[in-house]
């Protein structure tokens, strides 16, 4: 795709801009928030300063498509990477610390400006109301209009997809430890924070033990900017 | 504004969790995790205060409907963070039992879901969970999360250990046996 080979060399341009003029780029204007203190735009993942990659995927509890760059402009986002069947905490902590921000933004008035957006890995399991279930179960807020749950047409299109503009890797696991489960994805906890404008503000790779009243801070900055 | 005021001292507790996860092997599947997003690292273990907060109590065994502070302000608290829909959160409950009985009478021994308990799920269905796997201490709701941000919640279970000055000393994931929880309390008494 060549925009993807566009963005590239955007976030190549980026990690120079960077390394060339640290504490510059905070005031550049395409950021709220200045460069984190471990350089992670080596990384596979986006990170600050990068495109927030344009996907469109369904929601299937609201019945619509939805794209990334359908909140351009008006929302600052949170995404996230997961599976309903995550056996072992690592997806319920990654949702909590969405949950958090979508309970602050409720408390602190910006639910308009606000998009939180999980986006499954397994969607032959996570149907609508797998989703549904689990919305209820993590204490979610699905009223509120600003929790979207998304997921890819296949299987297949959601790993390239996640793969190539996300930069995750993920694959089924069949001998798996769980017993009770066909196939788990061993993943790592990805959290990113997009500003209204659709750069990344902040990767968070260890998402699911990151500090929960950090990434709200984070994102009540970037979301009041 | 308080909370954005605590933010800088609760992310060194968070580098601290961090740390002690990977210890402690508690986190499988954090392959290529091992990095971190520009965490500011400034660790200073133990001298991260959790503010506290009233979290409603639920009438259930050994429970009762009311209110208590957490942390507590003259001793001690233990905090077991469990979902009814966790089924490791099942398993746990003997250790915990164990734990209570062991050192129960010497700090503040509570259990809190993270369900939005009014809104998704209902008291009377958490009692009932609580009666089932046989539940006899004090258990709550953080509705909002709100506890579980301030002491950092990083999967289901997670047992949070806050000492008599309100500093977080110990905040883990996983299942625990009787004996670990007793020494992670047993260090701050």
């Amino acid at each position: 795709m060549n925009r993807r080979d566009s963005l590239r060399s955007i976030a190549a341009a980026g990690a120079v801009a960077t390394a060339g003029c640290l504490g510059v780029l905070g005031g550049s204007g395409r950021t709220v928030l200045d460069p984190p203190e471990q350089d992670l735009s080596a990384a596979a993942h986006p990170s600050h300063g990068d495109e927030l990659p344009a996907v469109e995927f369904s929601d299937p509890i609201a019945g619509e498509e939805i794209a990334t760059s359908d909140f351009e402009g008006e929302r600052a986002m949170l995404l996230t990477f997961f599976y309903t069947n995550c056996p072992d905490g690592v997806c319920p902590a990654l949702i909590l610390r969405l949950r958090r921000a979508q309970e602050v933004a409720a408390e602190e008035g910006y639910i308009e400006n606000s998009a939180f957006l999980p986006i499954t890995f397994d969607p032959e399991r996570d149907t609508a109301p797998v989703l549904e279930e689990y919305a209820t179960q993590q204490g979610v807020n699905l009223e509120a209009g600003n929790w979207h749950f998304l997921r890819p047409e296949s299987y297949e299109a959601g790993q390239t997809a996640i793969e190539e503009e996300f930069g995750l890797k993920i694959e089924k696991v069949y001998d798996s430890d769980y017993e009770n489960l066909e196939y788990t994805f061993p993943h790592y906890g990805l959290i990113l924070l997009a500003n209204k404008q659709g750069v990344v503000e902040r990767a968070y790779p260890s998402g699911s033990t990151v500090d929960i009243e950090r990434i709200v801070a984070d994102f009540e900055r970037v979301v009041t900017a | 504004m308080r909370r954005r005021e605590l933010v800088a001292g609760v992310a060194s507790a968070a580098a601290i969790g961090g740390a002690a996860l990977f210890a402690a092997g508690a986190t499988p599947t954090g392959i290529g995790g091992s990095d971190d997003a520009g965490d500011p690292t400034a660790s200073d273990e133990g001298t991260e205060t959790v503010e506290p907060m009233t979290i409603d109590t639920i009438e259930a065994p050994g429970s009762r409907d009311g209110e208590v502070a957490v942390p507590a302000s003259d001793r001690p608290t233990f905090v077991d963070f469990f979902g009814t829909w966790c089924p490791p959160c099942v398993e746990q409950m003997p250790a915990l039992g164990d734990a209570n009985d062991r050192v129960g009478d010497r700090v503040l021994f509570v259990s809190v879901t993270t369900e939005a308990v009014g809104r998704s799920v209902t008291e009377a269905e958490i009692a009932e969970w609580w009666t089932e796997h046989d539940g006899g201490w004090l258990v709550g709701a953080d509705p909002t999360a709100e506890l579980a941000a301030r002491a950092n919640v990083s999967g289901y279970p997670t047992a949070a250990v806050i000492d008599a000055a309100g500093r977080l000393r110990w905040s883990e994931s996983g299942i625990h046996t009787a004996d670990e929880l007793v020494a992670e309390i047993e260090a701050v008494l």
